[in-house]
């Protein structure tokens, strides 16, 4: 009875448009339509926090049509509020792909990544410091974002973007807010076997050096000094996890 | 060491964080978090409960371990929840008598259970199930709601007193919630404090709320306390006595002077209503 009931509370809230059927069950119609709207109301608000460049983009309208039909799956799935953009990410990116304009669904993969960047675990705790001969230690809040349009750029939501590819390492300040910095193509490699943490920094540099077709060279040496440098500044590597 | 919580509370928020922690206004004994809103999370909120837990006791209040869903618990995050109250040094821990899922699907909003045995059944269940994971002291807290469940007004703090009862537990008594539901419902507010037993409350919520145009009263969090709520309190308070009393504002935050000046008029009652219970 109360499962029932709790099912039918699930449908009211979430399906595209609640059945009569569950609202006679509930009872006192106009009151659980009430529901309804607070329930859709406060997770949109939390979408469009954000997502608020995509929003614009899409258009009100059809962001809350985009909304209604990722709710009409049965709702979140996520206890975390600061999660619920990323459920309708999922959802919404792949639709957006294929619509206009082009750059959208890079807009709103930004957007998002920025988003969970800001609301990221803290950091592990290092075992040591980062060295060659250790595995490296990334923050929890450092995302490697390949994009084919620079909508980091943050222009009015009429603007266009051409069609520019770039790679941003997004990761989170000291003061806390999500920061872009564009990677080469070897640096994004390097950053994401430094996520993985399977080898040893001496070891990914050899292997991505390799395939980038890269001689590690003093020049090479030189500016991956002053990646390292950098990475560690901006606390987007903590230190290292030993052998 | 867990510090004491008294006197008046206000809630730790995003939006008025910077300003309170900086001021760190003497008026304010203690503040409430959501673990929700901490747990698994850097950056600026942890950077908040590290600084307020310098100056303050932190009391938690939870807004996704609901006490009516049908499912079974999710035994990972209660364990989670367990190691963050520990570390915090959470004194007591509260949750809501509602549906906040179905299926692992969250409204992220407080639904309303029917008054039922079979409601009162889960809930009492389900809060001894929580509260024996978290290792904590474990109080329910009565919500609002907007569609009639019960033949009587009144048949909620009846559904109150029947989960207090069976799972032995304390009780988070939000007043204004209770003034809402007198409002929207048509029954005395004094007479569901007179129906609560006294010795279970733990902790106090007082709150401001919407009123629409058709008169439904919407718990909102997002409008000064009415007078018609903190002469609630001050009735509330003379009956359990010198219970720790929180301020909620959770939306449309306002200057944190006019928030204090809410403190104020809190510790006003709070006094004069506790004073008044050590004289009798």
């Amino acid at each position: 009875m109360l499962a029932d009931r709790a099912k039918a509370i699930q449908r009211v809230c979430f399906d595209s448009e609640p059945s009569e059927a569950d609202l006679g069950v509930l009872g006192s119609r106009e009151r659980w339509l009430v529901y309804r709207d607070l329930v859709r109301t406060r997770i949109t608000g939390v979408i469009e926090a954000a997502l608020p460049r995509t929003k614009a983009v899409v258009g009100d309208e059809p962001f809350e049509r985009m909304i209604g039909e990722w709710l009409a799956g049965g709702g979140p799935k996520t206890r975390y509020y600061r999660h619920v953009p990323n459920e309708l990410a999922d959802f919404a990116i792949p639709i957006w792909k294929h619509g206009a304009p082009p750059w959208l669904a890079d807009l709103a993969r930004y957007e998002i990544t920025a988003w969970s960047v800001r609301h990221a675990p803290p950091n592990p705790t290092p075992e040591g410091d980062f060295a060659f001969e250790s595995r490296p230690l990334v923050g929890a809040a450092v995302q490697v974002l390949r994009l084919d349009y620079p909508v980091h750029q943050r222009p009015t939501p009429e603007a266009r973007y051409d069609r520019a590819p770039i790679i941003l390492c997004v990761y989170r300040a000291e003061d806390h807010r999500p920061v872009p910095q564009q990677l080469n193509p070897l640096a994004a490699d390097l950053l994401d076997a430094w996520q993985r943490g399977e080898e040893t920094v001496a070891d990914s540099v050899q292997r991505v050096a390799s395939a980038h077709d890269t001689a590690i060279g003093p020049a090479f040496i030189e500016k991956l000094s002053t990646l390292i440098t950098t990475f560690i500044e901006r606390g987007i590597i903590v230190g290292g996890r030993g052998v | 060491m867990e510090r004491q919580v008294t006197g008046i509370g206000i809630g730790l928020r995003y939006d008025l964080a910077t300003e309170l922690l900086e001021r760190q206004p003497g008026t304010v004994s203690w503040v409430e978090i959501h673990p929700e809103n901490y747990l698994d999370r850097g950056g600026r909120y942890l950077e908040m409960l590290e600084t307020a837990r310098r100056d303050w006791p932190v009391v938690t209040h939870g807004l996704t371990t609901c006490l009516g869903a049908p499912e079974p618990f999710d035994s990972d995050y209660l364990h989670q929840l367990r190691d963050f109250l520990s570390e915090i040094e959470a004194p007591w821990h509260s949750e809501h008598l509602c549906l906040g899922a179905v299926d692992d699907r969250f409204f992220h909003d407080l639904l309303p259970l029917p008054f039922t045995e079979e409601a009162a059944n889960l809930a009492s269940q389900r809060l001894t199930e929580v509260r024996d994971l978290i290792d904590k002291p474990l109080a329910l807290e009565n919500v609002s709601y907007y569609a009639p469940q019960g033949t009587d007004g009144l048949a909620e703090a009846d559904f109150v007193v029947e989960v207090l009862g069976r799972a032995d537990a304390k009780l988070l008594l939000d007043v204004n919630n209770i003034y809402v539901n007198g409002r929207n419902f048509g029954f005395d507010p004094k007479a569901y404090i007179d129906k609560i037993p006294v010795d279970r409350v733990v902790q106090i919520h007082v709150a401001g709320h919407f009123v629409r145009e058709d008169g439904l009263r919407i718990d909102t969090h997002g409008e000064a306390v009415p007078d018609d709520v903190y002469a609630l309190l001050d009735y509330t308070l003379r009956r359990v006595g010198p219970v720790p009393v929180l301020l909620e504002r959770d939306n449309n935050i306002p200057p944190l002077d006019e928030l204090l000046a809410e403190v104020d008029e809190l510790w006003t009652i709070y006094r004069n209503a506790t004073e008044a219970d050590d004289a009798g």
